[in-house]
């Protein structure tokens, strides 16, 4: 029994200075220059630019890495106490839901308003995009003529049937080019197009962006839908087979007659009751700002939402291309929606 | 007639005396301590009343079958092949000698070191595309056959192989210390091996490849990361789809609640199929089994089959994993990583603690207290072991985000304070949840090694006069300290390798090696993974051949 009680007086401490730290991190955060980050962006890119970001204004930057949803429910628990000054996350999706249970906070910044473009941005001024990336057909060019591609519409036809390569619906970057689709063309549209998309999978939805890409190597299928970024990973993987994959494949922006590619965003918003809200502010104007944005485009293949920074290389080599302007909270209202029409499509 | 009324021995009145003389704080501790393992259960059973979410009926038409059929197949799938695997390695390591029997008897013990998730991992990267298996069969000049295991029929393999050892382990137990006269017996009757292990072996074997195989089925429907990483839906990645990206926990805890019924369905199964069978006599057979000494070309055979489920369930893996964390090595292994696998031991460290105290509370409080009744209620306990662990954490976060509300509430009102949500998302949520779930690990060679020791001792240090808890500590403890040792170990092996749980319970600044690994794997940086997965392996590697050893003797 003393055991027991040691052990429950233990715990109990424990707890106690864990929480006084978190306290300690709220309040202390005024007067000494504080950010507290919480972001679904984890690469070592992301690291270096929190670093240059302290070095050049001094304000000390708290990280905490986690899954968007994680992020989210915890800022929902933590309510008012929440010492989160930033959320950041990997889709505009997720943004919009932190939008709609009320974590976020309006910003006016002339900064943020003049760089980024208005579809990328929430238009309550709750959250900006910070790096853009486009979800393309990628496709074996033996196989398949350029010629014969056009849009997302096109895959859903009848000569496609058992060639198309593509991810489980779990994933938010395919529920956000569903939601894309409600938008643009209705649910029905949408509907119908994901029930003759299950039919022209060459394969059950499985594996992630890279292994669709694989597939189409392999000739499982003749072309996948991926984002951009992840064939700039493949061609920069240490595993050399990786390399060859990303080689062997070219890339296609649909839509370019009509609306254009769809495109999603990382972004960031302050948090409605950020401590340090001015740093917070601050820090988003940081990372869009010129010098950010160039490591942003050379490190992950990502396209930067300051037009003055250039994409990289690679990216510049597949050409310009035009993006659907939607405005992308319009993904967010419509996620839901979209997840229980993957559901009835059978899309797995 | 009126005397004999009241002496009846079934009335009301007699029993409540019964009660009132037999009731002692022990027993009213041990309802306490249960009451508060029970917890999760219970809020999930509460909850059912409020309804289910309003997608609930998506889910219905939609996915559930899925669910079901997905689970099913994998219960049917692993277990055929855990038998075959498990039981077929236990008697040919019982009953015959061949090279590196020895070392093949712990080995085959070691791909319970690995994570199932992690399993996956690697079997993923071995027949992907460019993966291991294409440059070996190119480096030979054969053609790449592509070996898909992103199905379920690879999930039932990868769980297959990394779980086998538990009917691995619960047989070989059976053929090396019961069976032996019953061998004899057939030998002497002129019966041959082949049948005599069909005919006799295996239905007696039956309880004990049962009990291993329950355990197997438990982990099976455990099982989140291998699962998810497959895209294979059962009900515990829709336990996590649904409070997650529907953002209906309503719904999450139905799901949570059919899961229990299959779960129990299956452990009645087997208290079904045991009901009869007592076969195992206690009286314990000393003499250690005759093995039989095969020719060369026989020996060479059994070796080759006994390599199969210890190179596919661990060196294969391994050796992925080796080659991953080779590529990845600079990248990965820094001293943030040192910091968080610090933070994963101790954790574990802490949980197991805590585990132990609190099976050792629970046996030793309802021992003292004098009813029956309690003794029997307490043996309850261990359920939390068949509850997967995202059921067990959504049980948990329903009673301690209602105790916040009320803590809010009371610190509003009298102290005018805003103290926000403190114990959800605490390491007391997280800790409390393994403790609910890893009780049976610590409760089970506690009470194993307490029952062993005589009566007689703790009983004449009470006629002495020395109270309850100083005889425990003076007298048990001492004698019970190997017991008390391998259920720490057993905990803290249990905690390292917890995925689900930790995922949805964890607190925001902590992080562990489990969680690291998946992060990576599902940040498609899957060989970043091996890293953290090959220190997983090696921590949780030493203590297992170490209980091997005790297990022997």
């Amino acid at each position: 029994m003393k055991r027991f009680l040691f052990a429950l007086a233990t715990l109990a401490a424990l707890t106690s200075c864990k929480n006084e730290k978190q306290d300690e991190a709220a309040t202390s955060g005024d007067s000494a220059g504080e950010v507290n980050v919480y972001t679904h962006r984890h690469y070592a890119s992301d690291q270096q630019l929190f670093a240059q970001f302290e070095e050049t204004t001094g304000i000390k930057v708290n990280v905490i890495n986690a899954s968007a949803d994680e992020l989210i429910q915890k800022m929902t628990i933590e309510g008012k106490q929440s010492p989160a000054d930033v959320l950041i996350t990997v889709d505009a999706g997720r943004l919009t839901r932190a939008k709609d249970q009320g974590l976020l906070q309006k910003v006016d910044s002339d900064i943020l308003n003049n760089t980024v473009a208005a579809h990328l941005k929430d238009p309550g001024n709750e959250w900006f995009g910070l790096t853009k990336r486009a979800r393309i057909i990628v496709y074996a060019p033996g196989r398949v003529d350029s010629t014969q591609l056009s849009t997302y519409e096109d895959l859903a036809t009848e000569k496609w049937k058992d060639r198309i390569l593509v991810r489980s619906s779990e994933n938010i970057y395919n529920q956000s080019l569903l939601a894309s689709l409600i938008v643009n063309n209705g649910e029905e549209a949408a509907k119908e197009w994901a029930e003759a998309m299950v039919e022209n999978m060459a394969r059950a939805p499985k594996g992630n962006d890279r292994d669709q890409v694989k597939a189409v190597v392999a000739g499982e299928g003749d072309l996948a839908i991926v984002n951009t970024y992840y064939i700039g990973n493949l061609l920069n993987s240490e595993n050399p087979e990786e390399v060859k994959a990303g080689e062997s494949v070219k890339v296609f922006f649909p839509n370019q007659e009509g609306r254009g590619t769809h495109i999603n965003v990382s972004g960031a918003g302050v948090a409605r009751y950020a401590p340090n809200k001015e740093n917070a502010v601050k820090f988003i104007e940081f990372l869009v700002s010129k010098e950010a944005q160039e490591v942003f485009a050379n490190s992950n293949y990502e396209y930067p939402v300051n037009e003055e920074v250039q994409p990289a290389p690679l990216l510049q080599s597949w050409g310009e291309f035009k993006e659907d302007r939607l405005n992308l909270s319009k993904l967010g209202e419509n996620n839901k929606k979209a997840v229980l029409i993957f559901d009835e499509a059978g899309w797995k | 007639m009126k005397q004999a009324g009241s002496n009846n021995i079934f009335s009301y009145k007699y029993r409540l005396k019964r009660l009132r003389r037999d009731s002692n704080y022990w027993a009213i501790l041990t309802l306490v301590l249960l009451a508060f393992i029970a917890l999760p259960v219970i809020s999930i059973g509460v909850k059912l009343f409020a309804g289910p979410g309003e997608t609930w009926g998506h889910i219905v038409d939609n996915l559930l079958f899925d669910y079901l059929g997905n689970s099913l197949f994998l219960i049917l799938a692993c277990g055929t092949l855990v038998l075959l695997l498990g039981v077929s390695s236990a008697w040919l390591v019982a009953r015959f000698e061949f090279p590196l029997r020895k070392q093949m008897e712990w080995l085959l013990i070691l791909p319970l070191a690995i994570p199932g998730y992690i399993v996956a991992y690697a079997y993923a990267g071995i027949f992907d595309y460019g993966g291991s298996f294409q440059l070996l069969l190119e480096s030979i000049g054969l053609e790449f056959i592509r070996i898909d295991m992103m199905n379920k029929y690879g999930l039932a393999f990868v769980l297959g192989i990394s779980l086998f050892p538990y009917v691995y382990v619960s047989s070989r137990a059976f053929f090396m210390n019961q069976a032996n006269s019953l061998l004899e017996a057939s030998e002497m009757l002129g019966v041959g091996q082949v049948k005599t292990f069909f005919r006799l072996m295996l239905p007696m074997a039956r309880p004990a490849i049962v009990a291993g195989l329950i355990l197997v089925l438990m982990e099976v429907l455990n099982d989140y990361g291998a699962a998810k990483y497959y895209g294979v839906n059962t009900f515990t990645t829709g336990i996590f789809r649904s409070w997650f990206a529907l953002e209906e926990p309503e719904t999450a805890v139905y799901l949570s609640a059919l899961l229990i019924v299959i779960v129990f369905t299956l452990i009645l199964l087997e208290k079904f199929q045991r009901r009869n069978v007592q076969f195992n006599s206690n009286r314990s057979n000393s003499k250690s089994i005759d093995r039989i000494k095969p020719g060369r070309q026989k020996r060479s055979l059994i070796f080759l089959v006994v390599l199969i489920p210890v190179f596919l369930g661990f060196i294969l893996p391994v050796g992925q994993l080796i080659y991953w964390a080779t590529l990845t090595f600079d990248k990965v292994f820094n001293s943030s990583f040192l910091a968080l696998s610090l933070q994963s031991f101790w954790i574990a460290f802490l949980t197991a603690f805590m585990t132990v105290v609190m099976a050792v509370t629970l046996i030793y409080f309802s021992k003292w207290s004098r009813m029956s009744f309690i003794k029997n209620v307490a043996k309850l306990g261990v359920l939390g072991y068949a509850i997967p662990g995202a059921v067990i954490a959504i049980g948990i976060m329903i009673p301690m985000i209602s105790l916040d509300k009320w803590l809010i509430s009371i610190f509003d009102k009298v102290l005018n304070l805003d103290i926000g949500l403190i114990i959800t998302g605490s390491l007391v949520a997280l800790i409390y949840a393994y403790v609910v779930r890893f009780l049976a690990v610590a409760y089970n060679p506690i009470e194993s090694t307490s029952l062993k020791v005589s009566k007689t001792i703790p009983d004449s240090s009470r006629i002495l006069g020395v109270g309850n808890i100083r005889t425990f500590f003076r007298i048990e403890f001492p004698l019970i300290r190997t017991g008390i040792a391998s259920a720490f170990i057993l905990v803290f092996i249990d905690v390292l390798k917890e995925l689900p749980l930790t995922l949805i319970l964890k607190p925001f600044h902590v992080n562990t090696l489990a969680v690291k690994a998946y992060e990576y794997a599902s940040d498609e940086m899957v060989m970043e993974a091996a890293i953290p997965s090959l220190f997983i392996i090696i921590t949780v590697m030493l203590p297992v051949i170490f209980l091997n050893r005790m297990l022997i003797k």
